[in-house]
């Protein structure tokens, strides 16, 4: 018996509606969920992405000059500079505490795990980077995310072989930070366009442009503070002349990352 | 339509749109290669035809962009809108496709930044440069990549037909 092949015939308003349905479900369905599908895509499409991203960054490269040290390398050796005499910092006020307690070094414990950047989406109050490695190599979230020394920012979602971090400029990024010599804590949060704002403070602080901006110690996830960014503006704020209004600005350039590290603190 | 021809190219432009794009950004400012090729086919295919591409490639625009579902529903409708105007007015002139693709990648831009806001996402604080931008980019770029689409979808780029 022979049996004609009907084709299946949706007209155009049913179309329409299945569709924009689908739309909306994806629209209100939880990011978690959502972020599988890009999640999945940055895997399937890992080479193709990785390449056209190390291409787009070579060609937007400066031309390096002769005995001096490129950009990167010279913000890359300051910044561990910065951290580096945090931790001495930290390690002179166990010293003078003469506990005679047998102390590990800060971070002595810790992992790092290095990712590449599958793809940087870095435009406007947005500032996100998904990255090669996730849970299977010990990734979780708000776990602190290095490049060239410094603190980029937090890992914000995760799957099992990709990661998303959050970068400290994105506008719904919070990190709690100390400025300076300063001895508090203050929230530091983005605000695109590459820079970050630090608010409620008081200027009876003495803050300075340049002045080094470094995350706070959060147990199990940092031992001790990093470098994030430096003052790039400090003014009075406007609506409230008894605080500052201060700018923070990445002391690594977040546009041209190939490569990040992961700190792994609560090692089992 | 060959929709498998049709699936390769569509993520081969998305991993472009994704990775490769920024090369020619200028001062941060991209061209939208999703939304030239939603106009593409929003102006020479059929409607059912149109009307699906438009929404496979808003889906493309949102596995790249910050949340999924925004660009599903406003490239979905824009170019659903486009593909019922098209049959009233013929867009076959450069400059009126470069108008309809700064027109089109405005209002959808619009659409997307108020979908994104109503999903609790952060939007630029300076939606309209930005939207301008990248609208202009898009219109002035757009009609020149419509002969080399049409090659690799193997269309004719100056077919016009009321269906």
């Amino acid at each position: 018996m022979i049996m004609a092949k009907n084709p299946i015939r949706v007209s155009r308003r049913m179309l329409i509606t299945w569709f924009m349905l689908a739309g909306f479900i994806f629209l209100f369905a939880p990011q978690k969920l959502t972020n599988k599908f890009q999640f999945a895509f940055a895997r399937i499409f890992r080479w193709p992405l990785s390449i056209g991203r190390n291409v787009s960054l070579s060609a937007r490269m400066e031309q390096p000059l002769t005995n001096v040290v490129s950009r990167s390398e010279y913000s890359q050796l300051q910044n561990h500079l910065a951290n580096v005499i945090e931790q001495r910092d930290q390690e002179h006020k166990k010293v003078e505490k003469l506990s005679g307690l047998r102390d590990r070094f800060v971070l002595e414990g810790a992992r790092f795990v290095l990712a590449d950047v599958i793809t940087a989406s870095i435009d406007g109050s947005r500032g996100e980077l998904i990255i090669n490695r996730g849970q299977d190599d010990g990734l979780a979230e708000d776990q602190f995310v290095l490049g060239n020394n410094s603190i980029i920012g937090t890992i914000s979602d995760v799957s099992s072989r990709t990661a998303q971090v959050r970068l400290i400029t994105d506008s719904t990024s919070r990190i709690a930070v100390k400025i300076a010599e300063l001895n508090a804590s203050w929230v530091m949060q983005g605000a695109g366009n590459n820079s970050a704002k630090v608010q409620l403070l008081s200027i009876k602080h003495k803050v300075k442009t340049g002045d080094v901006v470094c995350a706070r110690k959060k147990p199990g996830f940092l031992d001790a503070p990093m470098i994030v960014g430096r003052v790039a503006e400090c003014e009075r704020d406007d609506e409230n002349p008894s605080l500052w209004d201060i700018t923070v600005e990445p002391v690594c350039d977040l546009k041209r990352l190939s490569n990040i590290a992961v700190i792994i603190m609560n090692l089992q | 339509m060959r929709w498998f021809r049709f699936a390769v190219f569509i993520s081969l432009v998305t991993v472009l749109q994704a990775g490769l794009v920024d090369i020619i950004a200028i001062k941060n400012i991209k061209p939208d290669l999703l939304l030239i090729l939603l106009v593409f086919f929003a102006i020479y295919c059929n409607t059912s035809e149109a009307i699906i591409t438009s929404f496979t490639i808003g889906f493309a625009a949102d596995i790249i962009g910050s949340a999924m579902g925004p660009r599903i529903i406003s490239f979905g409708l824009f170019g659903t809108l486009l593909a019922y105007l098209r049959r009233v007015i013929a867009i076959r002139k450069m400059p009126y496709q470069s108008a309809v693709i700064f027109i089109t990648s405005f209002l959808a831009g619009a659409l997307v930044h108020f979908l994104t806001f109503l999903k609790g996402q952060p939007t630029p604080p300076n939606i309209c440069a930005v939207l301008f931008g990248i609208s202009l980019y898009s219109s002035l770029m757009g009609p020149f990549l419509f002969l080399p689409i049409a090659w690799c979808m193997r269309m004719r780029a100056y077919r016009f037909s009321r269906h």
